[in-house]
């Protein structure tokens, strides 16, 4: 489903140049749960950039469910971004003083699905990220860290998108909330089949998903089934019945 | 995006910073009700003076003697000092064709005297047909008539002003016909008091007395001096003034012997070309009061391109966002460029509104009926329109082109 062949990606030109990715490839197939992780600097927020279609490679070709991006408009990224791909950000990005239902509904807004429709879509998202129902008409500002991130999810899924693209998304939630994140991940991905791609750099976060791909200094260090992928959910539980105040809040 | 979302959005954005909405929209209100205020004074100001014009009669041409000339490098006696004009000349005038009315006129001031009362003001010689060129209304009696200047009879019409001057404050709401004045010492009979008909230029009719040209030229001019101060004439419409004019001016010409057009001893004014020389000077006035107001619509626009400036730089994440999600560079465009219009759009009605109440209160103080055309209001609601979309077009723009992974990590 995503065919990444060769991609470079050089910012700047002539002595200033720097090249940021030098010559990846590698293939995710629809279903899977991947990783990429890698220290800061490595490339991987570049290579984010590339697989969202929010930029365009140097060099090299990218394919996305059979349609070449690599070297697509502004415009023409703009559609593909709409139909083809979610995006969960570290930063969240919720609309600030805007219901979690609104907040929800803005990609459909843009991708002209009749109003009706909207509302029942956005209602299934967020069953599907996990949220319960009276959280749906409160104000994005009114949410604790885990919900606002669970919204972002039911966002990234109300198109109905070919992939999920998840940049740090546990990046400003503490331990225990970061694993309700994961675990709705998880779900999305063992239950009801999204393909999933997770950047990050903290190695125990990446390990929830069942492939890693390891960056450094631009190219693929590693790139390996990870046989035994941690379980948010059983995790989870551990915290359960310890700290009771914490589980409160992440209802 | 559907129109309805695009609203939608719109009144989110605005109404997220209410203050900042308001006061940008104020500064809209201000210029485009000024502009509306302005311009209905200027409008109204037109009005009053074509008006005022207008009720000196209707398709008047008035027909004045030349400057009189001493031979050589001698003193001019001023323009209309000259004695040129005849009754025979206003005969001959009557006979132009599309003249429909003719009064020749003469004019001179006297002494009025009353028991215990008496007055300085003009006397004018008129023959029946005045009233009509000169849309007089009687209050009391009735007007001259061509019996009364044939038969040299001393009867006067007089004017509001001369009555309240002669009889007292309350001399118009008394019986006045029937009562005897002497002007220059002849004693005349009052028949007619005129309806007040207020200033119109520089003379007033209301400081009037008319008695018969007839009556006029025997006792006043005397013997060997018939010689009219003006003759006026109405044309059977506004289309023939220039014909009446071309034609009266051959007419007198050749009656007076004058071959050289420019040397002519008398002068026509035509009341078009004062209408149209003062509508020409009010709308001149006009023109400048709505660019004095247009200058602060100016200063109101440069608001709203502040103000979405700095929308943008604070929304620089949303606008991110919105693109990560699919939001075209013309969905961000038409976003931005709405909420410029809306902000104008907003602005433009309470402006409207509030010029109109401005109006209103101009016209509540007596001094200039001020008028709101429905073209100010058009042209208000098209240039505030038309300023959202000037001032709101960079802005917009910038949020459009901004690139989304740079949008998204703003700080």
């Amino acid at each position: 489903m995503i065919e990444l062949s060769d991609i470079t990606k050089t910012y700047g030109e002539g002595q200033e140049a720097y090249t940021a990715l030098k010559g990846i490839s590698f293939t995710i197939r629809e279903g899977e749960f991947v990783s990429i992780m890698g220290p800061s600097g490595s490339g991987k927020s570049t290579l984010m950039h590339i697989i969202g279609c929010l930029d365009t490679p140097s060099s090299g070709t990218y394919v996305l469910e059979d349609r070449d991006v690599s070297t697509m408009t502004d415009d023409e990224l703009a559609e593909v971004r709409k139909d083809k791909i979610g995006f969960v950000f570290q930063a969240f990005n919720l609309l600030p003083r805007t219901t979690v239902l609104r907040n929800v509904m803005l990609p459909l807004v843009y991708a002209n699905v009749p109003e009706e429709e909207r509302e029942r879509r956005a209602r299934a998202a967020l069953v599907s990220a996990g949220l319960s129902e009276d959280h749906f008409s409160h104000l994005s500002n009114q949410l604790s860290g885990g919900q606002i991130q669970r919204v972002a999810i039911a966002r990234a899924l109300v198109n109905d998108p070919a992939l999920i693209l998840a940049d740090e998304p546990t990046g400003n939630l503490d331990s225990k909330t970061s694993l309700v994140v994961l675990g709705t991940l998880q779900k999305l991905n063992r239950a009801h089949g999204r393909t999933i791609v997770l950047i990050t750099h903290e190695p125990d976060i990446a390990e929830h998903a069942d492939r890693l791909i390891r960056l450094r200094d631009g190219r693929v260090v590693a790139d390996e089934k990870n046989p035994t992928p941690r379980d948010a959910t059983q995790e989870t539980k551990l915290y359960d019945g310890t700290d009771e105040s914490v589980t409160n809040k992440l209802s | 995006m559907t129109t309805n979302d695009l609203v939608d959005e719109t009144y989110a954005a605005l109404s997220a910073n209410k203050v900042r909405s308001g006061l940008t929209i104020l500064g809209i209100v201000i210029g485009i009700a000024s502009v509306i205020a302005l311009t209905a004074i200027g409008q109204g100001a037109q009005n009053t003076i074509s008006n005022s014009i207008n009720s000196l009669g209707s398709n008047l041409l008035e027909v004045m003697p030349g400057a009189a000339r001493t031979f050589g490098f001698g003193a001019s006696g001023g323009r209309g000092s000259a004695k040129s004009l005849t009754p025979s000349d206003e005969i001959a005038i009557a006979g132009v064709s599309n003249v429909s009315l003719v009064s020749g006129e003469y004019a001179a001031r006297y002494q009025i005297a009353v028991a215990g009362a008496n007055t300085n003001t003009t006397v004018d010689g008129v023959n029946g047909s005045y009233a009509t060129i000169r849309n007089i209304t009687m209050a009391q009696g009735s007007f001259l008539n061509d019996v009364e200047s044939q038969s040299l009879q001393k009867v006067a019409v007089i004017g509001s002003t001369v009555a309240t001057d002669l009889w007292g404050p309350n001399a118009t709401s008394t019986n006045l016909v029937g009562d005897k004045i002497r002007i220059n010492n002849l004693l005349f009979t009052v028949i007619g008091l005129m309806s007040t008909k207020g200033g119109s230029g520089f003379g007033s009719q209301d400081n009037e007395v008319f008695i018969p040209l007839g009556t006029a030229l025997q006792y006043f001019a005397g013997e060997g001096n018939q010689y009219l101060s003006t003759i006026d004439i109405q044309a059977a419409s506004q289309q023939s003034m220039t014909q009446v004019q071309n034609d009266v001016t051959a007419l007198l010409l050749s009656r007076h012997g004058i071959s050289d057009p420019t040397k002519a001893d008398f002068s026509i004014l035509n009341q078009q070309d004062l209408v149209s020389a003062a509508s020409s000077v009010t709308s001149t006035f006009t023109t400048l009061l709505a660019a004095v107001a247009g200058i602060s619509l100016i200063v109101g626009g440069i608001g709203i391109m502040n103000m979405m400036l700095t929308n943008v730089t604070e929304r620089m994440r949303e606008i991110g966002l919105r693109k990560a999600i699919g939001a075209t560079r013309a969905d961000i465009n038409t976003q931005f460029l709405a909420e410029a219009v809306a902000l104008t759009f907003i602005g433009g009605t309470i402006g409207v509104a509030l010029g109109w109440g401005a109006s209103y209160l101009v016209t509540a103080t007596g001094v200039v009926t001020a008028q709101v055309t429905s073209q100010s209001v058009l042209l208000a609601f098209g240039v505030s329109a038309a300023i959202g979309i000037v001032f709101g077009w960079y802005p917009a723009r910038r949020a459009a082109a901004l690139n989304p992974i740079d949008a998204l990590r703003y700080e």
